[in-house]
């Protein structure tokens, strides 16, 4: 059994975290949003409580209950009053061990997921993030959003959410955290009193492709009325967790774009306010997965913001990073650390990762370390083997016909596709 | 921590230039473990500080009382754009190196504007602290405004407020139904600012604000976690001690709104997939004796998935994907809002109708006694998340302070919630929640 405790007594509240190593990518092709759909499902409460009353049940010990899923893993977590923890285990046992699954809950739980489909429509820089995953990795699996779409939703029946459930997740090797007000020896004696059956099944590794990139500077313009500014992304492949360039680009991405002090936020927003914001975001999975730059400036001047960061881009990748932003980076990364774990349930979070998602311990452990020791060449020799600036994937939520022209005029554009934002 | 008194003599001694001499206000207890204790610099900076070495973090906010409700027509947005402005440039830093200063330490730098305050943070490792101090004292004084960063700024404003009104369909309704629920009172505009007036500013307008507003005697000093009392105080004299205690705002009482006797309705056009609902009912201040019980009667409609109105909009009737209830924490009356998002192709007068219903419902019969125990439970753990970190406890003290007067009644709050009565609820709903006294926003969906 995983057990992992971060103890203390400051405030009267406990979090507590039953995670395991299954999601989105675990869904079969065509029913994507199966792992999501199943963990909502269990999050409606256990055999022997209707829905209202597992929702009464829990409001009333001052606890909440969220089921989160992404790409590996599946998190049940929880928040309660200390003086209710026995009672919320006993819950959460009843969900993760004999969740009801209920035809008529699923059949509610699925047409809200279709019109949180739609919902999120109003949203530009979800649709942006979203769409832009979708044009890097095309086929590829890291493309699929977590919640499906209307279609794939629509082949998804109970049936399929018990089979997941029975396959992925009822014997699985859970890993349990326990944070806040409560000893190691009392976490310990109540997980093993509630969940005596935790970890009976060892975790396979799910096996994912390489991901490609694509070659060429590619748009995607996604069209909506009425836009006065554009939610732009542009990116192309970041690292690998266990990339021996990931922790050199980390600190080179942090110099580029990672603060407020950074080129990016500097000459686009100080200099030209030309956004409210701009940053760039390094991610790592267990294949390539993004790299991304993020800014939102005005439709009348878009392109050109655009035009600049790749200007910024190709410099930042041929032309490397200073020593002295090597040094402000690596201070920044080092300082800001204590952040990190601040919370007991940071903590826990920092040692689940490790759990779940094979990321190393030394990445946690040392992570000083690992930053301090970055060179300045190592810095640019990483961003230069990881980052391209000649495969982008250009991602702008805009009206189109106020921006299409001039973003075609990039320099070196080879496609530019519009699809409309509310496509399905 | 030595006896305030101590400590003050001490830190006094030698001081002859009035504005620097402390003097002890008085100490709280904050929660079981905790005090937070006042200090009062000579040229009348409040200081609050709460020791608690929890995490080798310290939080340090600056919280000003001036907001929107201080600007006038023609000149709306410009306590937010000061915000911005107070990044920049000081006699002693120049452009750019507060950031850098801020972000080397590892400290995470930011602020907020609204309608009542604005306030600036800092949340650094503890050995930062020396640092802080510095550069606020230093830009809450030596600010350089000049034209290149007054026109930049202004368009990242700009650009701010079309990220956040003019290309988000909430924003837009929420700037719409403040701007039709009051008529009077400085409330009635958005703190970004209308449009045309940030765009007018001139250096001249934020030299004046600053002048008027960013002064010790309007300021809040809170220092939360992990710091040496006695330094971080030894500190604050020696950085703000020289400041003139002269400059502050005459503040003037905003016109007060007149009471509203008919509903009002407005609708929104918008490209937007789904209708909503947003409803703004007037309602009393932060500190009113009756907004307890109105907390509690928003988390019996709104608190959560047990609430009533999203078991019954979004699980049994369907006709809503979320619902979302809260009340405006202001120094003076403003509004409770709730939202209804509907889901695609349903009506908004079948959603008004069960609202209304479910309202009148509470006004007359008032929750349960299990509703209640739910309401307070869930009231207790927003607040303990609220103080898990040491800029949350900044934020609570620093808010408290500016808008109830009192940086300590944080907690009171909190047992002031455990004293109200399913009586009490049933009093503020049929007070406060009456149809004469709301403002509705419907929002449509724009064909495209």
């Amino acid at each position: 059994m995983s057990i992992f405790v971060e103890t203390s007594d400051v405030l009267p509240l406990v979090d507590l975290e039953i995670a395991l190593g299954v999601g989105s990518l675990q869904d079969p092709a065509g029913q994507e949003g199966l792992a999501q759909l199943t963990g909502h499902l269990m999050r409606r409460g256990p055999r022997g409580l209707s829905q209202e009353r597992f929702e009464d049940r829990l409001a009333s010990l001052g606890a909440r209950l969220s089921v989160q899923v992404s790409m590996r893993s599946t998190r049940v977590r929880a928040t309660v009053l200390r003086r209710h923890l026995e009672p919320l285990l006993d819950l959460l046992a009843g969900v993760i061990w004999q969740p009801a699954l209920r035809a008529r809950d699923f059949a509610k739980l699925k047409r809200q997921a279709r019109a949180a489909l739609i919902a999120r429509l109003d949203d530009d820089e979800t649709l942006g993030a979203l769409c832009y995953r979708e044009a890097l990795f095309g086929e590829h699996p890291y493309s699929r959003g977590l919640s499906g779409n209307a279609q794939s939703l629509g082949r998804i029946g109970v049936r399929q959410v018990k089979d997941f459930y029975a396959r992925h997740i009822a014997n699985g090797a859970f890993v349990i955290g326990v944070a806040g007000d409560v000893t190691e020896s009392e976490a310990r004696a109540l997980v093993a009193s509630y969940f005596p059956r935790i970890g009976r099944r060892k975790r396979k590794s799910s096996d994912v492709p390489p991901t490609r990139v694509r070659r060429g500077r590619h748009v995607v313009i996604v069209d909506k009325p009425e836009r006065t500014q554009t939610q732009l992304f542009i990116g192309t492949l970041g690292a690998r967790t266990r990339d021996r360039n990931l922790f050199p680009l980390i600190v080179s991405n942090t110099a580029f774009g990672g603060t407020f002090s950074g080129t990016l936020m500097q000459q686009i927003r100080a200099v030209r306010g030309w956004s409210y914001g701009a940053y760039s975001r390094l991610l790592h999975s267990r294949q390539r997965d993004a790299w991304y730059m993020w800014t939102a400036p005005a439709a009348e001047y878009s392109a050109d913001c655009a035009a600049l960061q790749l200007d910024l881009l190709e410099h930042w990748v041929e032309g490397g990073i200073k020593k002295a932003e090597l040094r402000f980076a690596q201070r920044y990364l080092i300082n800001s650390h204590c952040f990190d774990r601040d919370t007991p349930s940071k903590r826990l979070e920092a040692r689940l990762d490790v759990e779940l998602l094979g990321i190393p311990p030394s990445y946690v452990e040392k992570y000083d370390q690992l930053v301090a020791r970055v060179t300045r060449k190592q810095a640019n020799e990483a961003t230069r083997a990881r980052i391209s600036h000649r495969d982008l994937t250009i991602v702008a939520v805009a009206t189109a016909s106020d921006v299409a022209s001039s973003f075609e005029r990039l320099p070196g554009v080879k496609s530019l596709e519009v699809v409309p934002f509310d496509r399905g | 921590m030595g006896a305030p008194e101590v400590l003050i003599e001490r830190l006094n001694h030698g001081v002859r230039k009035r504005n620097a001499r402390w003097t002890f206000v008085g100490e709280h207890a904050f929660g079981d473990a905790l005090s937070l204790r006042r200090f009062r610099l000579g040229n009348g900076l409040t200081v609050l500080t709460l020791v608690d070495r929890s995490a080798p973090t310290v939080s340090y906010h600056t919280w000003f009382r001036v907001g929107s409700r201080h600007e006038r027509p023609g000149k709306t947005g410009l306590a937010h754009l000061f915000e911005h402005l107070m990044f920049n440039e000081t006699t002693n830093h120049p452009p750019g190196e507060f950031d850098r200063l801020m972000e080397r330490a590892g400290a995470e730098a930011n602020a907020a504007t609204w309608t009542d305050w604005t306030y600036f943070y800092e949340n650094a490792p503890r050995d930062a602290l020396p640092l802080l101090i510095e550069l606020e004292a230093d830009r809450m004084s030596n600010l350089v405004l000049r034209v290149p960063q007054v026109t930049s700024e202004k368009e990242v404003v700009v650009n701010e407020r079309k990220l956040r009104v003019d290309d988000d369909v909430e924003g837009r309704a929420l700037e719409l139904l403040y701007a039709s629920a009051f008529r009077r009172h400085p409330y009635r505009w958005p703190t970004i600012g209308w449009m045309k007036d940030i765009r007018g500013f001139t250096v001249q307008d934020c030299q004046a604000f600053y002048r008027t507003h960013y002064a010790p005697s309007n300021a809040t000093l809170v220092i939360a976690g992990d710091f040496e009392e006695r330094k971080a105080l030894s500190l604050v004299q020696k950085y703000y001690g020289g400041l003139s205690g002269a400059r502050g705002p005459e503040h003037s009482t905003p016109s007060k709104e007149p009471s509203q006797r008919a509903e009002r309705v407005f609708e929104l056009a918008a490209p937007t997939p789904t209708e909503k609902l947003l409803i703004g009912y007037r309602a009393p201040s932060f500190s009113d004796s009756d907004t307890p019980a109105l907390v509690i009667a928003n988390e019996v409609l709104f608190g959560g998935h047990s609430s009533r109105l999203y078991r019954l909009f979004c699980l049994d009737e369907e006709i809503a994907l979320s619902v979302r209830g809260s009340i405006s924490p202001f120094i003076d009356p403003g509004l409770f809002e709730m939202w209804i998002f509907l889901r695609e192709g349903k009506e908004k007068a079948k959603a008004l109708a069960l609202l209304d219903r479910e309202i009148e419902r509470l006004g007359s019969e008032g929750p349960t006694l299990p509703e209640l125990e739910k309401a307070i439970n869930q009231l207790e753990l927003s607040f303990l998340h609220s103080m898990e970190t040491a800029g949350g406890k900044a934020e609570q003290i620093g808010f408290y302070e500016t808008v109830a007067l009192d940086g300590a009644a944080v907690f009171d709050r909190l047992a002031g919630y455990r004293e109200v009565t399913a009586d009490d609820v049933k009093h503020v709903v049929a007070k406060y929640l009456r149809p004469s006294r709301r403002t509705r926003v419907e929002i449509l969906r724009k064909a495209s």
